[in-house]
């Protein structure tokens, strides 16, 4: 506006100059001042019409012409209905398809993570390659000689996840708590919405316990109360004071661990003590490298710090070495690759939308040639003529994306409701400007993806020579049918990739809801409660409250089944243990050998469904008092006794201070997947829930009762025992399940959905190309029936042109699928990337669709009435 | 007014003022109301120029390259516009020059009394 309020003002000084020297003239030549101006204004014309046209030399000439362009080509879609409608929802469903993906993409991998300076922070980890172990977290210890040496880092925090039970003020509840260090808010550089983060004497031993909430639980539990502050909260029956409270939008959540609230490691009454030990303790280090320093010199110097401080920290274990990772990636984890895998996807429906919508393209071209041959005719030139059509292509382009854009709207709200929980940065993704921009930048690419050929072969100048040749009606040129062939066997071939690559997870998940997990999950119910670690603070009393709890819930004759085991299988965290056996040839350091460690009542397998294979369950004689005693699943007696019969061997394995204890093997039980579904079932090791147990109860119940009726029962039943203690995650089994078959199932049911619409948009366009063939050899086929042949040749004759195109695109896209499947090899479970079944029935699938696309134009060549079509000769 | 005015003065052919601009420039710089003055005076007051139209088509020409602008002091010490031809002008200037001979050419012979049989 500037520019044009410049160019004016000049523009009207020189007018003005103009008419005073007219005027001047008009005087000279005798004529009274006042005539002589009147005069000259008059001669002059309307000054501000002039002054319009002159802006109007430099500004609206071309986007006057885009306007015509874009009239023109909404007169087009408006006469087209039917185009108009296919090839809108088409682009639609392509656009829609990736803005959708797109949304998830940029939230989990391109959006900065929402903190000062976010790349500059990172992940300091242990991984040894030689023992296949790849992020461990440290000690505390070892993280305070970690930030006392390095340089490269401007500061350093560490942090653990956990769960307490926040009482007072209503029910009570479980709250994630994160477990930090003092350096934690400020390294991330978020200022508290209200009070004050952590100071540096927080972390010391001894400090007053504070904490800090976010801003959801502030509000959901405590009404955002303003004068929250300086106040007291009880977590695990322990008073904590409220000293500040984070903003809305801070949210920081590694390895699947979100935070409701923090407190400072040391007042944890887990973890708290945990920091002491020099070799326990997995803590997440995070830090932020200085300025000036590299990602490669951070990671240079803290692996030369490594070297002496792992040997001091685990002595013997070779390999072992300190990386550091940018957070972003830390915090991701392993949702990339499937996302990336389901943008390829979605690109590949775009290209096959984009294909179908030339092709439609291809065909209106021809019954427009009169209409270019027109306009060149009358002088546009071929660039005119070509920027015509590109911008029609764009108006169609944006149409779709408009379209498309409501489509992906609804999909992220659909996609954010199936999306397993504790996947990383979920509460980002959205439709937000940038993926708008994404959307808008994709149709305009999507735009002169379809409409470029098209727009060539229309604004050909041979084609307007040919035409007045013939003077009639305008041929399709052997170049225009090639390329539609070509289009429709690259649709195909496409197609067959996309539909290879869902073939191949779709048979993946039902090779694992095939998995049978190895204890029952039909009418097995289950529900986990927490013990305040202050209140119950010694083994002894968890015993109590299990067997106190137990005895209440069994005594209701629907519950009768209840047994007890921590942790649960399929719960978040499995307790992962070393062991070693007694008498046994001593191990190699550094490499580990571990369980999965399960402390149970004697009942559990039963009530579960675990088969016992050899020895003895456990009894209510196994106690504390009486031998320890074990019993382990079969997987870690065929690994540990190949040929030895393992009961009576002795296992050394226990939580501190039973680090050293040695257990009698008593039974051998079946063995199952506690972990998650697609992994293989590992060794186990259970022992007695009175002998050896853990903090808090799950419970299994076997019952026929409803959900609700026995989750009431259950927490009736508890509250007897204690009225502040929260029962969390109460549920069946086989929710459990559909939980671990999370992400495979949601990534399964996208990727055979853009597989069945790709399908579909191939075969549609095996039918627009056929249909069209079919129109424009009606006098061949009229000719050919008059001649004799039948209908079934006739039919056979189009068929055969359909299964050409369709096995030529069968047999490329075969090619492609094979080449690709190997890139989501991470995404199957039980079957190969060359998976023979799907590699089969894939190019029948699509063989046959093109097939069936085809009859129905080839039933339409069978009915050329021949006379008809002779005549018009 | 005269009446030469009224009845003898003809409207510019479109297009043809570009052309008539140009050729004005050729001797060398000048304001905008020289230009008009020029092309009234060269044709003997027959041509009508619109004078506020010289305006769009002056800008229509430097969009195209042909003639420039810049500032000057015009003949009583004023300040001024003066338009210049720009090399590619000179050279649009012989081609429209041939074009327009070409077609006032065609015109006349068109409009010459019509040649008797066989002679063409």
């Amino acid at each position: 506006m500037s520019r044009r309020k410049r160019m004016m003002e000049n523009l009207n000084q020189e007018i003005r100059d103009f008419i005073e020297r007219e005027t001047q003239d008009n005087i000279e030549r005798g004529m009274s001042p006042d005539e002589a101006r009147y005069a000259a204004l008059r001669k002059f014309g309307n000054m501000t019409q002039v002054e319009e046209e002159t802006w109007a030399v430099w500004s609206f000439v071309w986007l006057e012409q885009l306007w015509q362009d874009v009239r023109c080509g909404l007169r087009q879609l408006h006469r087209n209905p039917g185009f108009t409608l296919v090839a809108t929802l088409t682009l639609a469903l392509g656009i829609g398809a990736n803005t959708a993906i797109f949304s998830a993409v940029y939230a989990v991998l391109l959006k900065p993570l929402p903190f000062a300076h976010p790349g500059q922070l990172v992940r300091v980890f242990e991984a040894n390659d030689r023992a296949g172990i790849g992020g461990e977290g440290c000690s505390y210890p070892e993280f305070q000689e970690w930030r006392r040496q390095n340089h490269v880092f401007s500061g350093m925090a560490a942090i653990q996840g956990h769960e307490l039970n926040l009482t007072g003020r209503g029910e009570p509840m479980v709250v994630k708590v994160g477990d930090v260090t003092a350096d934690f808010f400020p390294l991330l550089g978020v200022p508290p919405l209200a009070g004050r983060a952590f100071l540096p004497p927080d972390d010391d031993e001894g400090a007053a316990p504070v904490a800090v909430l976010s801003e959801g639980l502030w509000r959901s539990r405590f009404g955002a109360d303003p004068n929250l502050i300086g106040k007291a909260i009880d977590l695990d029956k322990r008073s904590f004071t409220v000293v500040g409270v984070m903003p809305a939008g801070f949210r920081f959540s590694l390895d699947g661990r979100g935070g409701q609230l923090w407190i400072p490691i040391v007042q944890d009454p887990t973890f708290g003590p945990l920091a002491k030990r020099p070799n326990l303790g997995s803590f997440t280090a995070i830090a932020r490298l200085k300025p000036e320093v590299t990602a490669a010199e951070g990671r240079a110097e803290m692996e030369a710090l490594g070297n002496p401080l792992v040997q001091q920290y685990h002595p013997g274990d070779r390999g072992r070495t300190i990386r550091i990772a940018s957070l972003r990636e830390a915090m991701t984890g392993d949702a990339p690759a499937p996302l990336l895998v389901l943008l390829a996807a979605v690109g590949l429906v775009l290209l096959i939308a984009c294909a179908n919508v030339a092709n439609l393209l291809l065909a209106r071209a021809t019954s427009r040639a009169r209409e270019f041959a027109m306009r060149a005719a009358l002088g546009a030139g071929r660039i005119r003529i070509l920027r015509q059509l590109l911008t029609e292509s764009a108006v169609l382009g944006l149409l779709g994306a408009a379209v498309g854009m409501a489509l992906a709207y609804w999909g992220v709200q659909g996609l954010s409701g199936l999306l397993p929980p504790g996947f990383p940065r979920a509460e980002s993704i959205r439709v937000d400007g940038s993926v708008l921009a994404f959307a808008l930048l994709l149709s305009i690419g999507a735009s002169l993806l379809f409409g470029l050929a098209p727009a060539l072969f229309a604004a050909d100048p041979q084609l307007h020579a040919a035409l007045q040749e013939s003077g009639g009606r305008p041929g399709e040129g052997k170049g225009r049918r090639r390329a539609r062939n070509l289009l429709v066997t690259a649709e195909v071939a496409l197609a067959m990739v996309l539909v290879v690559g869902a073939g191949l997870l779709i048979r993946s998940f039902a090779a694992l809801l095939a998995v049978d997990p190895g204890f029952e999950t039909r009418n097995i119910m289950k529900a986990e409660v927490s013990l305040p670690r202050f209140q119950y603070s010694t083994p002894q009393q968890w015993v109590a409250f299990s067997n106190e709890a137990l005895a209440r819930i069994q005594a209701q004759p629907d519950l009768h089944d209840t047994a007890v085991a921590l942790p649960l299988p399929l719960a978040d965290q499995s307790c992962n243990l070393s062991f070693s056996i007694a008498n046994g040839a001593p191990q190699p350091p550094g490499t580990n050998h571990t369980a999965d460690y399960v402390a149970v009542s004697p009942n559990y397998f039963q009530v579960i469904g675990i088969p016992l294979l050899r020895g003895r369950t456990f009894t209510a004689q196994d106690v504390m008092s009486t031998p320890r005693v074990a019993i382990i699943s079969e997987e870690l007696a065929r690994t540990y006794f190949p040929n030895r019969d393992p009961l009576g061997q002795q296992l050394v394995f226990g939580f501190p201070p039973d680090t050293n204890v040695k257990r009698e093997i008593v039974g051998v039980v079946g063995d199952v997947r506690d972990a998650a579904l697609n992994k293989r079932p590992g060794p186990m090791m259970y022992v007695p829930f009175n002998q050896a147990p853990l903090w808090g109860v799950g419970l299994v119940i076997k019952t026929s009762s409803s959900a609700a009726a026995a989750a009431n029962e259950i927490r009736a039943k508890v509250h007897e025992v204690d009225r502040d203690l929260p029962v969390t995650d109460v549920g069946w089994m086989f929710e459990a399940v559909d939980v671990s078959l999370g992400q495979a199932h949601l990534r399964t049911w996208l990727l055979g959905l853009f597989g069945a619409l790709a399908l579909v948009l191939a075969a549609a366009g095996i039918f627009g190309v056929i249909s069209y063939s079919v129109s424009r050899r009606r006098r061949e086929f009229g000719l050919r029936m008059a001649l004799g042949a039948s209908e079934q040749e006739v039919l056979r004759l189009v068929l055969k042109e359909a299964l050409r195109l369709a096995l030529a695109g069968v047999a490329a896209g075969l090619v492609l699928a094979v080449g690709l499947a190997r890139l989501i090899s991470s995404l199957l479970y039980g079957v190969r990337p060359a998976d023979p079944a799907t590699l089969i029935a894939a190019p029948l699938l699509l063989t046959g669709a093109a097939l069936l696309a085809a009859y129905l134009p080839a039933r339409r060549a069978t009915r050329v009435d021949p006379m008809a079509a002779l005549r018009y000769e | 007014m005269s009446t030469k005015e009224q009845q003898e003065r003809i409207e510019l052919l479109q297009g043809t003022l570009d052309l008539l601009i140009l050729r004005t420039l050729l001797p060398g710089p000048t304001h905008g109301h020289a230009i008009a003055k020029a092309i009234e005076f060269r044709s003997d007051d027959v041509l009508q120029v619109e004078q506020g139209s010289l305006y769009p088509a002056l800008h229509r020409l430097i969009k195209r390259g042909w003639i420039s602008v810049q500032d000057g002091t015009s003949e009583h010490n004023r300040r001024a516009k003066f338009y210049r031809l720009t090399a590619r002008g000179r050279r649009q200037l012989q081609v429209e020059t041939g074009n327009w001979e070409k077609l006032a050419g065609a015109i006349a012979r068109i409009l010459r009394p019509a040649p008797t049989e066989g002679e063409s």
